[in-house]
C-alpha cells in the first residue's frame, strides 16, 4: 500500500511540476505568439490598403472577410482569409480587393503543397497575374490568368479559388451582380462557343428554342477522359435543368466544368438578343 | 458520408502516413522483414490508434478547450497513449491470452509509434468532428497497415537478392521503400479533402 | 586524464560510432519529413537536440526520486514538458521555421531517440556524463538531418537556404532543371538509402566500427 502510495505520489509531483512550469511559459509566450500574428496580417493590410484604420469581420462559408476602412469610415476595400485544397489540403490564402472589386494582392499564409512543383504559388510571378483584375473580368485558366503547367492542379484550383472569393466578395459587400443571363433575352437559334481546354479547344453547341435553353452539346474536346467524364454530360445537364450558368461547378473535374460552362457563355454571348431585349442585364460579364 | 468516404481513401492512399507523410517510419523499418510480425504489428496499430484518437478528441475537446488548456496538449496526449497500450496490454493478457500472444511483444513498441501520436494531433489540428475523427483514425492505422505489409511481402523476397555490400540492410529498405511510395505517388489528387 | 577520456568516448560515440540515424536508425520520422530545405532540416536537429540535453540532464538528476517501476510514464512526461516549451518557443520566436516543421514539432515527443537515451543513459549515468550524452547525440542527429536536407536541396530545388526567396541562393544557372523527385517523399526515402550506402563505405574505408 505504501509501494503503490510513493508511486502515485511521484507520478502526481512530476505531472504538477511539468504543468506548472509549462503554465508559466504559456503566460510568457502567448501573448508574444498573438501579437505577431496580429502583426504579421497587420503588415499585409497596410501593404494592400495604406490608410487602414480598423476593420470590421464577417464569416462566410467558414471563411473570414474583413472589411476594411480608413479613419473617416470610408470603405477601403475587402481582405479576405480562405481556406481551400490545392494539391493538399490546408492552403490558407490572403486576398486583398479594393472597393470597386479589383484584386490588389494575394498571400499565401500557409501551404502544404509539394516543395519545388505546387509552390509555384508562392512565387510573384503567379500571384501578380491576379493584381488589378476583378468581378468583371472572367480570371479563368487560359484567358487572363494562366496556372503553371506541371503544377496544373496547385495553381488551377487556386485560380478557381480566387474567382470565387472575388464573387463572393463582390455579391456580398460590392453589390455586384453575377453575370446575368436571360435565355428568354436570346433569339431562337443553335449557337456554339469555344474556350482553351486542357491539351486543345473546347466547343459546345447550344440550342435555343423558345427562350428555353434545349441542349447543350460538347461538340469538340480534348480533356483528360478520366476526369472529364465527371463533367460531361452532369454540367450541361445542370444548366439545361436549371435554365441559367451559375450552376454548382464542383465536380471531381472542375476545370472542365468551368470551362463547359465558359464555352456556353461565350456562345450565348455573341448570340443575337431577342427585339427589345434588356441589353442592360448582360453587363454583369 | 462522402466525406467520410473521401477521408478513407484520402489516408490510405494518397496521404498515406508512412510512404507520403513520414510517421511510423521505425516500426515499418523494424518490423517489416517478415509477414507474420507484420500482420501481427498492423492488427495492433489499428486498433491502438482508432482507440487513441477517439480518446484523444474528446478530452481535447471536452477538457482541453473548455479550460483554455490547451498548450497540454502534447504532456495529455503522450499519457493517453501510454496508458491505453497499457490497459490494452494487461486487458489482452487476461481475456484473451491467444490473442496476447500475438499481439503482446508489439504492444510496448506503440507507445513510441509517432503514427499514434500524429493521428491524435491532426485529428485536432485538421478540426474534424468526432465521427470524422474516428474513421481518420481507423483510415490511417489501415494505410499504416497497408504500407507494413506490402514492404514485408518485398522484404522477404529481397532476402534472396543479391545487393551490393554497402547497400545491405536498412538502406536497400530505404530506397525500396522510395520506389514504393513512387508507386503510390500515382494516386495525388485523385481525392482531396 | 582519465575523466576526460570518457567525456571525449561519449561525444565520439554520440556522434559517428553510434550516429541516431546512419548507425542506430533511431528517430526516423522526422529525418525524412522535414529535409526537403536545409534550414527546416537543422532547426528540426536543433530543436530535438535541445530537449534531448535537456531532458538528459533532468532525469539524471531525478534518477534516484524517481521509483523504477513509474520511470518511463515520469521519462515521459518529463520529454512531454521539454517539447511543449520548444513548440512554444518556436511559435513565439521563429513562425516561419514553426510553420515549416508543422506536426513534425510536437512529434519530438515520441522521437525514440530521446525516449532512448533517457532509459538506456541517462537514468544510469552522472549528469555531467548525461550531459556530454546529450550534446554528442543530439549533435549527432542534426549532422545527419543536415546532410540529407543538404542533399535533397541542392538537387530538388537547386538552391540552399531556401524557401524564403530572400536568403535562398540559386547554385545553377537558369539552364537547371531540379530533380523534383528530391522534393518527393519518394526521394526522401531513395535519397537517405544511398546516403546510408556512402557512410558504410566511409565507416568501412576508415575501420569505424
Amino acid at each position: 500500500m505504501r509501494e503503490i502510495l510513493r508511486l502515485a505520489l511521484t507520478l502526481t509531483a512530476v505531472a504538477v511540476l511539468s504543468a506548472s512550469l509549462l503554465t508559466g511559459v504559456n503566460i510568457v509566450t502567448e501573448p508574444i505568439i498573438i501579437e505577431r500574428q496580429e502583426k504579421d496580417y497587420h503588415q499585409s493590410l497596410e501593404r494592400f490598403f495604406p490608410d487602414v484604420d480598423h476593420f470590421e469581420t464577417e464569416e462566410i462559408d467558414g471563411d473570414q472577410y474583413d472589411i476594411v476602412y480608413d479613419q473617416d469610415g470610408e470603405m477601403l476595400g475587402i481582405m479576405a482569409t480562405v481556406e481551400t485544397a490545392g494539391y493538399e489540403a490546408g492552403l490558407i490564402y490572403n486576398l486583398a480587393v479594393n472597393d470597386q472589386g479589383e484584386i490588389k494582392g494575394l498571400v499565401i499564409v500557409s501551404h502544404a503543397e509539394t516543395p519545388g512543383i505546387g509552390d509555384v504559388i508562392t512565387t510573384d510571378e503567379f500571384q501578380e497575374q491576379f493584381t488589378g483584375k476583378g468581378f468583371d473580368d472572367p480570371i479563368e485558366d487560359g484567358e487572363d490568368v494562366d496556372s503553371v503547367s506541371g503544377a496544373t492542379l496547385s495553381t488551377g484550383t487556386m485560380i478557381v479559388s480566387v474567382r470565387r472569393t472575388v464573387t463572393t466578395i463582390g455579391e456580398n459587400f460590392l453589390d455586384k451582380q453575377i453575370r446575368a443571363f436571360d435565355p428568354t433575352e436570346v433569339a431562337d437559334g443553335i449557337y456554339q462557343g469555344s474556350v482553351e481546354g486542357t491539351h486543345g479547344i473546347l466547343t459546345v453547341e447550344v440550342e435555343i428554342a423558345d427562350g428555353v435553353i434545349e441542349r447543350v452539346d460538347v461538340i469538340e474536346q480534348n480533356e483528360t477522359e478520366a476526369y472529364f467524364v465527371d463533367s460531361y454530360p452532369k454540367i450541361p445537364e445542370r444548366i439545361v435543368e436549371e435554365q441559367r450558368l451559375e450552376v454548382d461547378t464542383q465536380t471531381g473535374a472542375t476545370l472542365s466544368a468551368e470551362r463547359i460552362v465558359s464555352a456556353v457563355e461565350k456562345a450565348l454571348e455573341e448570340a443575337p438578343t431577342v427585339e427589345n431585349g434588356g441589353d442592360d442585364t448582360d453587363e454583369g460579364r | 458520408m462522402e466525406r467520410l468516404l473521401t477521408i478513407i481513401f484520402v489516408y490510405i492512399l494518397v496521404e498515406n502516413f508512412v510512404l507520403h507523410r513520414f510517421f511510423g517510419i521505425c516500426p515499418f523499418l523494424g518490423v517489416s522483414r517478415k509477414m507474420e510480425t507484420a500482420i501481427g504489428m498492423s492488427m495492433a496499430v489499428v486498433f491502438v490508434m482508432t482507440m487513441a484518437t477517439l480518446v484523444t478528441w474528446l478530452l481535447y475537446s471536452f477538457v482541453l478547450v473548455p479550460y483554455n488548456l490547451e498548450y497540454l496538449q502534447i504532456v495529455t496526449f503522450i499519457l493517453v497513449i501510454a496508458s491505453l497500450v497499457q490497459l490494452v496490454e494487461t486487458t489482452l493478457r487476461k481475456i484473451s491470452p491467444t490473442l496476447y500472444q500475438g499481439l503482446g511483444i508489439f504492444l510496448p513498441l506503440i507507445t513510441t509509434n509517432c503514427a499514434i501520436m500524429a493521428v491524435a494531433l491532426l485529428a485536432v489540428r485538421e478540426e474534424f468532428t468526432f465521427v470524422e475523427a474516428v474513421v481518420f483514425g481507423l483510415a490511417a492505422s489501415i494505410g499504416f497497415s497497408l504500407a507494413l505489409v506490402i514492404m514485408a511481402g518485398i522484404r522477404e523476397r529481397l532476402e534472396l537478392a543479391e545487393i551490393p555490400d554497402v547497400l545491405q540492410g536498412p538502406a536497400v529498405t530505404l530506397i525500396t521503400a522510395g520506389i514504393l511510395s513512387l508507386a503510390f505517388l500515382g494516386f495525388g489528387g485523385m481525392f482531396t479533402l | 586524464m582519465k575523466a576526460g577520456n570518457v567525456y571525449l568516448q561519449d561525444l565520439s560515440r554520440g556522434i559517428i560510432n553510434e550516429n541516431p540515424v546512419f548507425r542506430l536508425l533511431l528517430g526516423m520520422c522526422p529525418v525524412l519529413g522535414v529535409t526537403a530545405f536545409f534550414i527546416n532540416g537543422l532547426g528540426m536537429g536543433i530543436a530535438a537536440t535541445a530537449v534531448l540535453i535537456a531532458s538528459n540532464v533532468v532525469i539524471s538528476a531525478l534518477k534516484n526520486y524517481i521509483p523504477s517501476q513509474v520511470r518511463i510514464p515520469c521519462f515521459i512526461v518529463v520529454i512531454a514538458t521539454f517539447v511543449t516549451i520548444i513548440e512554444m518557443v518556436l511559435q513565439a520566436f521563429q513562425p516561419d521555421l514553426y510553420e515549416a516543421l508543422g506536426v513534425f514539432v510536437p512529434l519530438i515527443v515520441v522521437n525514440c531517440v530521446i525516449l532512448g537515451r533517457a532509459e538506456a543513459f541517462a537514468s544510469k549515468k552522472p549528469l555531467l556524463r548525461s550531459l556530454v550524452d546529450g550534446i554528442a547525440v543530439g549533435i549527432g542527429f542534426t549532422l545527419a538531418l543536415g546532410i540529407l536536407a543538404l542533399v535533397r536541396e541542392v538537387f530538388g530545388q537547386g538552391t540552399i537556404l531556401g524557401p524564403d526567396p530572400d536568403s535562398a541562393i540559386q547554385l545553377f544557372g537558369a539552364g537547371f532543371e531540379p530533380m523534383g523527385l528530391f522534393g518527393q517523399p519518394a526521394g526522401a526515402f531513395i535519397a537517405l538509402g544511398l546516403l546510408l550506402g556512402v557512410v558504410n563505405i566511409i565507416f568501412k574505408k576508415f575501420n569505424i566500427k
